[in-house]
């Protein structure tokens, strides 16, 4: 018989993602993805200057602050077909790069390791035999027997105080649980280490975007960072050489903890190489420019259809044809009037709540297609388009995870395991990995371009009268975001935002096409319908980011989660 | 976090929802209306989730400004400690972006870098959604939230002068949409 099972987070934050699955024999059947909060933020747009757009859209979310700005300033940009001055581009791609760096690192050992580590059976490892397997695997000095003695003992008093804290909600002991001690242990001693490279790395935002988490340092045609090596106020020398610090000091974080962490849980989880991989059609952006065009770039976009690599189509350019007109979002089964497919220029808002209804309307999120298709949007999307598309440092990178990954397990592992659910977390990694060394090399540019005694870092926007519509996207932590906006007269007449959490959590099409988390969740085992791991593994995977729009703290309230099991 | 002091005060919402707005409101008149002394941050970090650690980290006080869902009428402020904001207990993540001030908090403490001292500033708010400007009970708050605050500063021998004259303007609503047509 069929069970169905809710996972809702009911409401701190107004609203947010609700899975429904329908698990029998062991296994889901069926899927539903739903967001539960209205948004539609865009319309306070309407009417405002255009050119003040991103210090709005940075407030979208919480914590992809950066990231709506960017693709804003982007969005106006095209609308006027202005080019952006180098030094800001390489600016803003530094910042791109460390928010990228903060996000992943926080993704793996904050919100979702734990999915993986049985926090409690680290008290069992062997601090000796733990640091020896550690010190087999990678160079970090971080991984003494010391260290890993202090890290359990800590853990211990924990337990023995009855506060293990931030694990209290952990599924300790879950059957689905099956790290040996040691490598728990490992982990929780990472977890530990990861909270300060994560906020090391959000300096170099702060250094760059003025102040953190909303930058301030952005303009419709450039940065307002002044350069001036010899001034304190403005972007010199000691500042330039602070961020190069920081950018060494993570690389060798992420390549000698970060990577080699991902390689051995996907090597002890072999199983998760095989579940999750739901929906195969891939959508990336490039990003990181290096003309003042956006013609060129250090991380290449495209799309695959099917899992199918031999047959990538690459995206150019910002201005790409390809992308601009083959994007559409469907409400069929959203809580909006009608039961359109639009392109984003042309589309409205309208709210029409009805009830969750399996067949009829069920979320809030609507439904992106490109080409009519359902995409993954995300970290796995790039690196498959890169890895289709021949980009080096996505090629070497993948290959050194799978090989890394390959010898721990004692099996060859091929890149057709990265469609699954522990692909999406080694291809996060793999992405940051690229994105590390990529950071070095355009602070390099920047400097060399300060050198040449270039210190232009903006040009003016001038509004026509009349109409004009732009695009911006932005490959985000979570993948592919585009702002679209209608400018008439010098005021924002439409503005949209297709975030990426959209492409991968929205609801079923027109079509009744299943979206990615909905697709990726079917035929995932669940052992026990009461504590749903599993399904939390695959949700997670995706990194979702639904749920930051609004902050209500509830420190009277009960209860605020609840897993239904009907 | 480089360039943060060692007391800070923390305003906490979304500018564009309405009174959600009211922890940044209150950064915005503290700032505006309020001379501080050297050793206090007063930040408005938006709705970071667990991106609000580095904010809290070795951090001697923390004072948090933010709505609070509680039984009384919108505009009253509550003010709560850091034992209060921690009796319940992690909540279950689902989305990973679940987490918020607890879990920052347990999980800095685990670290052991947590804020010695955290207080919650808080205000019932009545309407939460989208728009820009608070209503008439919240925004009656905003003074009242930034004397506790001041006061409370004032304990750690760090009151914040007054600016006499000035007056509070936040850029999300002041912001009159003007013509960019050259």
């Amino acid at each position: 018989m069929s069970k169905r099972i809710t996972v809702d987070p009911v409401t701190r934050i107004e609203g947010h993602l609700r899975i429904d699955v329908e698990v029998d024999g062991g296994k889901v059947q069926k899927a539903w993805s739903s967001g539960q909060m209205f948004r539609g933020i865009e319309t306070i747009l309407q009417g405002r200057d255009p050119r003040d757009a991103w210090l709005f859209t940075q407030r979208f979310c919480g914590v992809c602050t950066t990231v709506h700005a960017i693709a804003s300033v982007r969005t106006v940009e095209n609308a006027l077909g202005l080019e952006v001055p180098l030094n800001a581009q390489y600016i803003r791609n530094l910042i791109v790069m460390a928010h990228a760096m903060h996000d992943h690192i926080v993704h793996f050992y904050h919100l979702s390791a734990l999915d993986w580590v049985d926090v409690v059976s680290a008290l069992k490892a062997d601090p000796v035999k733990t640091a020896a397997l550690a010190n087999s695997l990678s160079p970090w000095p971080g991984n003494s027997k010391e260290q890993m003695k202090a890290v359990q003992d800590k853990v211990k008093g924990f337990v023995e105080a009855g506060q293990l804290g931030i694990f209290t909600n952990g599924y300790w002991g879950h059957p689905a649980m099956k790290l040996p001690p040691e490598v728990n242990l490992l982990a929780v001693a990472h977890y530990l280490q990861a909270l300060e490279y994560q906020r090391k790395v959000n300096q170099i935002v702060a250094l760059l975007g003025g102040k953190t988490p909303n930058i301030q340092n952005l303009a419709v045609g450039g940065v307002a960072n002044a350069i001036n090596l010899d001034s304190d106020s403005a972007l010199n020398m000691n500042k330039l050489f602070m961020v190069k610090d920081i950018l060494d000091d993570i690389s060798t974080f992420i390549e000698q903890v970060y990577f080699v962490d991902v390689c051995a849980i996907a090597a002890m989880y072999p199983e998760w190489l095989g579940y999750g991989a739901g929906v195969t059609n891939y959508l990336a952006v490039p990003d990181l420019p290096l003309d003042t065009k956006g013609t060129k770039f250090d991380l290449p976009g495209g799309t695959i259809f099917d899992g199918d690599l031999a047959h990538v189509r690459e995206i150019k350019t910002f201005d790409d044809p390809y992308f601009k007109e083959n994007v559409s979002e469907s409400i069929a089964h959203s809580w909006y009037d009608g039961d359109w497919t639009k392109h984003p220029y042309e589309e409205t808002t309208d709210p029409k709540y009805t009830t969750f209804e399996d067949t009829k309307k069920y979320s809030w999120v609507k439904s992106p297609r490109f080409q009519g298709k359902p995409m993954q949007v995300g970290p796995l999307a790039q690196v498959l388009v890169g890895f289709a598309l021949g980009h080096e440092p996505t090629k070497r990178w993948a290959v050194k995870t799978l090989d890394t990954a390959g010898a721990i397990a004692k099996v060859k592992l091929s890149p057709a395991v990265l469609h699954s659910t522990l692909g999406r977390h080694a291809a996060r990694m793999i992405r940051t990995c690229v994105i590390s060394e990529t950071a070095k090399k355009h602070w390099g540019l920047l400097a060399a371009n300060i050198g040449k005694g270039d210190t232009t870092i903006f040009n003016p926007p001038t509004f026509p009268k009349g109409e004009q519509r732009g695009f911006g996207f932005h490959e985000a932590p979570r993948g592919t975001l585009s702002h679209w906006i209608v400018i008439r007269d010098g005021k924002i007449a439409n503005y949209q935002a297709v975030v990426p959490s959209t492409w991968n959590a929205g609801p079923r099409d027109g079509q009744n096409q299943p979206g990615p988390y909905e697709a990726s969740l079917v035929g995932n085992p669940v052992a026990d319908a009461e504590l749903p791991l599993e399904v939390l593994r695959t949700v997670h995977s995706f990194d979702p980011c639904l749920a930051c729009a609004v902050h209500t703290l509830d420190p009277e309230g009960n209860e605020i989660a609840t897993v239904k099991v009907l | 976090m480089s360039g943060l002091e060692k007391v800070r005060v923390l305003g906490l919402g979304n500018v564009l929802m309405g009174d959600d707005a009211l922890g940044p409101w209150v950064i915005e008149d503290l700032l505006a209306r309020w001379e501080f002394p050297q050793g206090v941050s007063v930040v408005d970090v938006g709705t970071p989730g667990l991106d609000l650690t580095p904010y809290l980290a070795d951090a001697e006080a923390v004072f948090l400004v933010d709505t609070v869902k509680a039984d009384a009428p919108p505009g009253t402020l509550k003010v709560y400690s850091r034992g209060q904001l921690l009796s319940r207990g992690p909540q279950p993540r689902v989305s990973p972006h679940d987490p918020g001030l607890a879990e920052a908090l347990f999980s800095l403490d685990f670290a052991g870098c947590a804020p010695k001292e955290v207080t919650l500033v808080g205000v019932v708010p009545g309407k939460v959604e989208k728009g820009v400007t608070l209503t008439a009970a919240v925004r009656a708050a905003v003074p009242a939230a930034s004397e506790e605050i001041a006061g409370r500063l004032g304990w750690l021998g760090l009151r914040p002068a007054r600016r006499p004259g000035t007056k509070t303007e936040p850029w999300w609503e002041v912001r009159i949409p003007e013509t960019a047509c050259a």
